[in-house]
């Protein structure tokens, strides 16, 4: 091979630039950071107290090093080998209550009154005020022995958590808050590469920039209330002018998409054909969320072919709304029913999105009351074991205060699109994709080495195709562009267009029949070259809305790529071919 | 050579030199210039058959191409495994969901299963469980996939997507126009592009392939592949005349369009081989096709078309 003394011209430092900038912008520093990431922690709870927060990375735990989520399982393993849920029985005056879990859970006063039974054990249906007799077989007579018991009992070990922001120490049974992989790029993965859940929402009908924007903010806060947090929401619309939401989350499951934004979420409580209140802020003033005292599984019963349980809270209305429940009560006649108690002759009907889905009786004392504020919601939960039941109360539970809370969503939804792609699979497509690319680029220098015969010809022709994938991977990266699968296909799309045109220059170069200087042969390859440019840039402007741009990935990075490979990679690779044909006449 | 006829005396050496190189080039360019329609007629052939074929396609089912799921609507379910009989799971659906399609996909180098995927065009409510049934557990989103497409969102994919074509196609003659300024160059140019996508549009649905959402970006991919080496052709034809002979610029425009179009070939080809995403697959497979179709539409067609423009205007 020829030597080659080539002197770098300012497009090639232009070029030079621009792939040290790409590669900042991806910052795969992250290879280099050991540690997984705090993904989320539990308001209120001891995590959080102890000053952990979301984005930390915890690199050490009881003194053992933590450098991947592989470190951070047997370290939990380790640390929490003795932890284990228990058997507890539990004996007061009334009755003897059988359970399993990881501490006593239950508080007492002074004597041995029960104050407090965690959500975990409303199902027992453990009433305050009972007092503990027994707990394991042993007696307990008073307060220093309850406690000496409970101490026994509760497997709280210390947790000496290290993270690159300081040294976090809680006691827990178990970690509350979750971790992840550190990132290792800042190169974001399409779902269908990263896994995760995505529905395309259209509303009733086309709606205007301002109410997509407010649905959104509402959609959002819902989520956000529910206890997602991982979530993207965009605004589309096609070429139709139909308007839509497209609502990513990273680990929530389709089920959960489809019941928080799938329906509108409208709760109306009516009595006869008199609305009272609304969900929201307006006639809600709160809701009990997260406290025993006002809120939790109340009682949970065999029936047939299963179990349901009940659950019970409290929401608080607001003066005006109270006032109007009182203008409709009074109106009302007090009837009596066949146990002897009076009550109004109409009952508060519940409507969640039209539907009745509870009927209250008021007492008779509450006629005329516009004061009354305190109103108890119930709702049912089944399942197949009590167990099952008792989580699917509490996460009816859940989703009917999320909704009284955040009132209903502006507008009557249709999920029209719904998928859910699993990481394991995405992960395996990555890994496919690199081998692909891989294949295709030594089969490109292959064929460009039969052509020309010349190693300065092919070597060039793949660092030119390398370094417009890292820009490409580089700009993406800047402007946090998901990388979905159609991304990836037009980013070779892109690839493609500019090996034909690099082909393109070096036969423009080498072309001995013409008279016309290096610098003039360059020039008209580039003609041929800009045009190519133009058709596909206007190919891929129709794709930014078709379709609710489901595949505007595609049209994005082929016109990225196709702008960096004109403005950037073959002004560079020209110059330096230039300088081959020079030293080879 | 009128030169050369005028004045023999002048340049006596000269004059040898150029009829004897005249003569040489005359047999070659007698050849094509004599046989260069047969060129013309085989892609001409091609785009007719083409395009019948495409009609009475649209006679029979009522529509230009198959569809699969993410265009007529319903469900697809990938599920993460390597042990699932995709002959048994069919076996089981068939009844309940007489269109349901089963693949698997494998792994490139070792063969081995690497998912299930299943599609049908009932709701995910009714799919899922029957699989659950069949394979006997019951699947989260760790280990399986779904997409699901209403039926409405997915007919107004598919007439948006086909809006996005046209449109493609027109701005991108407006472009061919304002490139070359000529009418017919421009117009041959057009002629061709719209030959490389009917022509594969006639292959995939000759052989039932079911086009997708991606497929359908292939063919606009296709758009952008195809024009490339009719602007390189154009150019050298229409814009280099003062260089060498007509059938010398052709010929080595054609070695330079070889070249682009080949190389892209490879690259299709083997990317097609080794892709594990049906997206990817398909999108690779169209463009294999419609790079074949490019070489003998640009070549055939665009050149003896050009070629026979240019003998009209007496441009040489």
């Amino acid at each position: 091979m020829a030597q080659v003394n080539f002197k770098m011209t300012w497009k090639m430092w232009f070029l030079a630039v621009c792939l040290v900038a790409s590669i900042f912008a991806i910052n795969p520093l992250g290879y280099f950071q050991h540690g997984v990431l705090v993904k989320y922690v539990p308001e209120n709870s001891l995590s959080s107290q102890s000053g952990l927060t979301k984005g930390e990375i915890i690199t050490a735990m009881n003194d053992l090093p933590i450098s991947s989520m592989a470190d951070y399982s047997d370290a939990l393993g380790k640390i929490f080998l003795n932890v284990h849920k228990q058997n507890i029985t539990l004996i007061t005056n009334k009755a003897a209550y059988d359970y399993s879990a990881y501490n006593l859970g239950i508080e007492v006063d002074d004597n041995l009154g029960i104050t407090f039974i965690p959500t975990e054990l409303n199902y027992l249906n453990i009433t305050l005020n009972e007092t503990v007799e027994s707990i394991n077989s042993q007696t307990i007579s008073n307060i220093s022995e309850f406690n000496a018991i409970r101490d026994q009992l509760d497997q709280k070990i210390k947790l000496t958590i290290i993270t690159n922001k300081g040294t976090r120490i809680l006691f827990a049974s178990y970690p509350e808050f979750t971790v992840s992989e550190v990132p290792k790029t800042r190169l974001k993965a399409g779902l269908d590469l990263a896994g995760g859940a995505k529905a395309l929402v259209q509303p009733e009908r086309k709606l205007t920039q301002s109410e997509l924007a407010d649905l959104i903010t509402v959609s959002k806060e819902r989520l956000n209330v529910y206890g997602i947090s991982d979530i993207a929401i965009r605004a589309a619309s096609d070429l139709s002018g139909n308007t839509y939401m497209i609502v990513e989350v990273a680990g929530a499951s389709p089920a959960e998409l489809q019941d928080l934004i799938g329906k509108q979420g409208k709760f109306e409580a009516k009595i006869g054909e008199d609305s009272v209140f609304v969900g929201g802020k307006d006639d809600i003033k709160s809701v009990c969320r997260n406290d025993a005292s006002c809120s939790g599984i109340q009682e949970c019963q065999q029936s047939q072919g299963g179990y349901y349980c009940n659950f019970q809270f409290v929401i608080y209305l607001s003066p005006e709304a109270a006032q109007k429940q009182g203008e409709v009560t009074g109106k009302l006649d007090i009837n009596m029913t066949s146990n002897g108690e009076r009550i109004l002759s109409k009952p508060l009907d519940l409507y969640l999105d039209d539907q009745l889905v509870d009927s209250l009786q008021i007492d008779a004392s509450l006629k005329g009351k516009t004061d009354a504020t305190s109103i108890s919601i119930r709702g049912p939960g089944t399942g197949t074991t009590q167990q099952e039941a008792f989580n699917n109360a509490k996460a009816n539970m859940l989703k009917l205060q999320t909704v009284l809370i955040t009132g209903s969503l502006p507008f009557k939804l249709q999920i029209v699109k719904l998928d859910s792609i699993s990481p394991l699979l995405g992960k395996e497509f990555v890994n496919n994709i690199l081998l692909a690319a891989l294949g295709a680029g030594l089969a490109v220098a292959l064929i460009i080495f039969i052509r020309y015969r010349r190693l300065v010809y092919s070597l060039p022709i793949l660092f030119t195709v390398g370094a417009e994938i890292l820009i490409i991977l580089g700009v993406s990266a800047a402007i946090n562009w998901n990388l979905d699968l159609v991304s990836i296909a037009g980013i070779l799309a892109a690839i493609g267009t500019g090996v034909d045109n690099q082909i393109v220059i070096i036969d423009e170069s080498r072309n001995k029949k013409v008279s016309h200087t290096l610098k003039e042969k360059i020039k008209r390859a580039f003609f041929i070259i800009f045009g190519s440019f133009s058709t596909a840039f206007v190919a891929m402007i129709p794709l930014w809305w078709a379709g609710a741009g489901m595949v505007r990935g595609f049209a994005v990075t082929t016109i990225i790529g196709i702008c960096i490979g004109v403005f950037i990679t073959r002004p560079a690779f020209s110059d330096f071919i230039g300088q081959v044909s020079d030293e080879h006449n | 050579m009128e030169n050369s006829g005028e004045h023999p005396t002048q340049h006596p050496t000269h004059h040898v030199q150029h009829e004897q190189k005249y003569e040489a080039n005359a047999e070659k360019g007698n050849f094509y210039d004599r046989h260069h329609l047969i060129f013309l007629l085989i892609p001409v052939i091609m785009l007719i058959g083409a395009l019948a074929y495409i009609i009475v396609f649209y006679q029979a089912t009522g529509d230009i191409m198959h569809k699969d799921v993410t265009l007529t609507g319903g469900t697809s379910l990938s599920i993460f495994s390597d042990n699932i009989s995709t002959t048994a799971l069919e076996a089981a659906l068939k009844t309940d969901f007489p269109d349901v399609v089963i693949r698997s996909l494998n792994d490139v180098q070792t063969g081995k299963q690497i998912a299930v995927s299943i599609e049908t065009a009932s709701g995910p409510d009714l799919l899922r469980p029957a699989v659950e049934k069949v394979i006997g557990y019951q699947l989260n989103e760790q280990d399986s996939s779904m997409e699901f497409t209403g039926n409405s969102l997915s007919n107004s994919f598919y007439n948006e997507l086909l809006k996005a074509m046209l449109l493609a196609f027109l701005f991108m003659s407006v472009v061919i126009f304002i490139l070359f300024r000529s009418p017919l160059p421009s117009l041959y140019v057009i002629l061709c592009a719209f030959a490389d996508i009917v022509i594969p549009l006639a292959i995939v649905d000759y052989f039932g392939i079911r086009i997708s959402t991606a497929g359908i970006a292939a063919f606009l991919m296709l758009i952008g592949y195809s024009v490339d080496t009719d602007i390189l052709l154009t150019t050298v034809v229409l814009k280099r005349r003062d260089e060498e002979t007509l059938n010398k610029r052709i010929h080595s425009a054609m070695k330079t369009g070889l070249t682009m179009t080949l190389t892209a070939l490879a690259t299709v080809l083997i990317a097609f081989s080794l892709s594990l995403a049906p997206t990817l697959k398909q999108i690779f497979l169209i463009l294999a096709i419609g790079l074949v179709t490019d070489i003998i539409v640009t070549w055939g067609m665009n050149a003896s078309l050009l070629k026979w423009y240019c003998d009209r205007k007496g441009f040489k």
